[in-house]
């Protein structure tokens, strides 16, 4: 659905994209994660078709953004960062015009917008104007925009800043039964979020692709994130350091604390073992007393955290 | 179509603000007024040298509401979208430049048309209930009405132009103002006392005679040639740079 090669951005003279390649194909729902000036919504601009390129190649629905923008435009619904929007039009009158904008015809267009209406859940407001809608609102007369024309490809550019948290778990809800159909590329900065609604994560920094993968596989690419161990037991932290040191497939093994004859270790293995076993066959030959021994699993911001450190 | 569908946001963005009533409204007074003393002092004087056309094409009024209105209808076009951020809603939406350009302009020029409406009327009541508009015929009022149509095509072209420029209304507003006033200025170049081929330059831009020349009822090309031209080139300069907005780099 999207492909992009070697795709650079600059702005008068500093480039934003870095030649990055990626491609998303048809029903996946990809999370663009990064910290701020990134380079996502740069990214997402020239997937949408409002900046070109300065270098590199750019499709969308097969078209490519430069050579055939009008059709490749056609296939997307964008909904871009603080979605800007006529604040002099009331919502129907607003989405109606977008709708007959991107092509939707006659009476189409009225089924539309009473469809995204109802699929947003914009009933209440629907004769208000747009520029008495609270922040939430608006961010759904953005989406519903994106939606009205029944894109291929969604480019939704931070969909749920600013929504209290009851609306970003509709909004992510929506996105969610909205992947059935559609093809979704979101950024956020909420990794939660990313890792609870998307099946590929990827990972931005200064302008280039720091890694690119479902969420499960960028957390086993971690050092520790792959079966590493949460130990308390009763011993002393040094002595419980280098006893378990010993074991052949432990890569580090960290003092989290020591209170009251008691210590937590966290302890990673060299990549892809499993040391479960052996660090319970220690906690029996040692002797000591075993109070909890859990798995510890990287979430996304450990990851995000580890790849976009400096 | 998807042009019609932006013309007809651009003629509904100038009909739902109040502004554009009370605009409407001032306009409308100014007209009546000034049309009402040039027909009062016309009379009571009886005077015959010239007509009432005449006498309203080289008012000051006149050219007073001709040259603000440009900017004023104009200065809002890009420059607010570029400001809100809606322009990048328009362009990634399947449309092409040049659409959304011609639809700023089209709406600009419908509204401008709404505006020089009441003095049509006070000519066309003239003409109807006096039978006798005071020695202008009806090719003399036809001819002063294109040009009028075609002088404000040039300056709402040129609003339109420094509106793109810009996210402020009153840089635009201020642009447009100084581009239009300087081109206008030069039809008073001419009485320095210019010679030769010089003078017929500037002639050629003297907006006031030409006017004047059509409310007479003699046909030119010259100024029709100039102020299409104008438009055009204008307008593709404006396309120019939402095109090069994008393609900057
Ligand atoms: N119009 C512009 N002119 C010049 N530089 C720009 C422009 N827009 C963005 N940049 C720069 O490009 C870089 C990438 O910006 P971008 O907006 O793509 O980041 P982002 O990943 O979306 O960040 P955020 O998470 O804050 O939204 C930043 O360093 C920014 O300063
Ligand atoms: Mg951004």
């Amino acid at each position: 659905m999207i492909t992009v090669e070697n795709l650079t951005k600059d702005y008068a003279g500093f480039r934003a994209v870095q030649g990055i390649s990626f491609s998303v194909q048809k029903g996946e729902i990809v999370g663009f994660l990064g910290p701020n000036g990134a380079g996502k919504t740069t990214t997402m601009r020239v997937l949408a078709g409002y900046l070109p390129p300065t270098g590199g190649r750019v499709a969308v629905a097969g078209h490519d953004i430069v050579a055939e923008s009008l059709e490749a435009r056609r296939h997307v619904g964008y909904m871009p960062e603080n979605v800007p929007l006529y604040t002099d039009l009331r919502v129907n009158e607003y989405l109606a015009y977008r709708a007959r904008l991107k092509g939707v015809k006659g009476r189409k267009v009225r089924e539309r917008v009473e469809a995204v209406n109802r699929l947003c859940h914009l009933d209440d407001v629907k004769n208000k104007m747009i520029g008495n809608l609270s922040k939430g609102y608006r961010q759904r007369v953005g989406l519903a925009d994106a939606l009205v024309h029944e894109p291929d490809l969604l480019i939704l550019d931070e969909p749920t800043i600013g929504l209290d948290p009851h609306q970003i778990r509709s909004v992510r809800d929506l996105i969610r039964s909205l992947g059935n159909r559609h093809t979704i590329l979101l950024s956020s900065h909420i990794l939660s979020e990313v890792e609870a609604v998307c099946t590929r994560v990827l990972i931005l920094h200064r302008g280039r692709i720091e890694a690119a993968d479902t969420p499960e596989n960028l957390a086993r690419l971690v050092r520790g994130g792959g079966g590493g161990v949460r130990l308390e037991v009763s011993c002393r932290s040094e002595e419980g350091q280098r006893e378990l040191a010993r074991l052949p497939d432990v890569e580090s093994v960290n003092c989290r604390a020591e209170r009251e004859g008691w210590s937590v270790f966290e302890i990673a293995p060299k990549t892809g073992k499993d040391i479960r076993d052996g660090i319970f066959s220690v906690v029996q030959q040692q002797n000591w007393r075993l109070r909890e021994m859990s798995r510890l699993r990287a979430s996304l911001e450990d990851i995000f955290v580890e790849l976009t450190q400096d | 179509m998807v042009l019609w569908v932006l013309i007809q946001r651009e003629i509904k963005s100038f009909f739902i603000s109040p502004t554009a009533y009370i605009v409407l409204f001032a306009c409308a007074v100014i007209h009546g007024l000034n049309f009402a003393f040039w027909l009062e002092y016309m009379t009571s004087n009886n005077i015959k040298d010239f007509t009432l056309l005449q006498a309203t094409v080289n008012s000051f009024f006149f050219w007073f509401l001709l040259l603000i209105q440009a900017p004023v209808l104009t200065m809002r076009s890009f420059a607010e979208e570029n400001r809100s951020g809606t322009i990048e809603m328009i362009l990634t939406a399947p449309v092409r430049e040049w659409e959304v350009v011609l639809a700023k302009f089209v709406g600009a020029l419908s509204f401008f048309s709404v505006l020089w409406l009441p003095l049509a009327l006070d000519f066309l009541g003239l003409r109807l209930f006096w039978g006798h508009p005071l020695g202008s015929s009806g090719s003399m009022e036809l001819l002063s009405l294109a040009m009028l149509l075609l002088l404000g095509s040039l300056f709402l072209a040129i609003g339109i132009f420094a509106s793109c420029l810009t996210r402020s209304q009153m840089v635009a507003a201020i642009l447009s103002f100084g581009a239009i006033f300087a081109i206008f200025s030069l039809s008073f170049v001419v009485y320095l006392g210019l010679i030769g081929q010089t003078r017929d330059l500037v002639t050629y831009f003297s907006f006031l005679d030409q006017m004047d020349t059509f409310s007479r009822g003699i046909f030119d090309s010259r100024p029709l040639v100039l102020t299409l031209s104008g438009t055009i080139l204008f307008l593709f300069l404006t396309e120019r740079v939402l095109q090069w907005r994008r393609l900057r780099s």
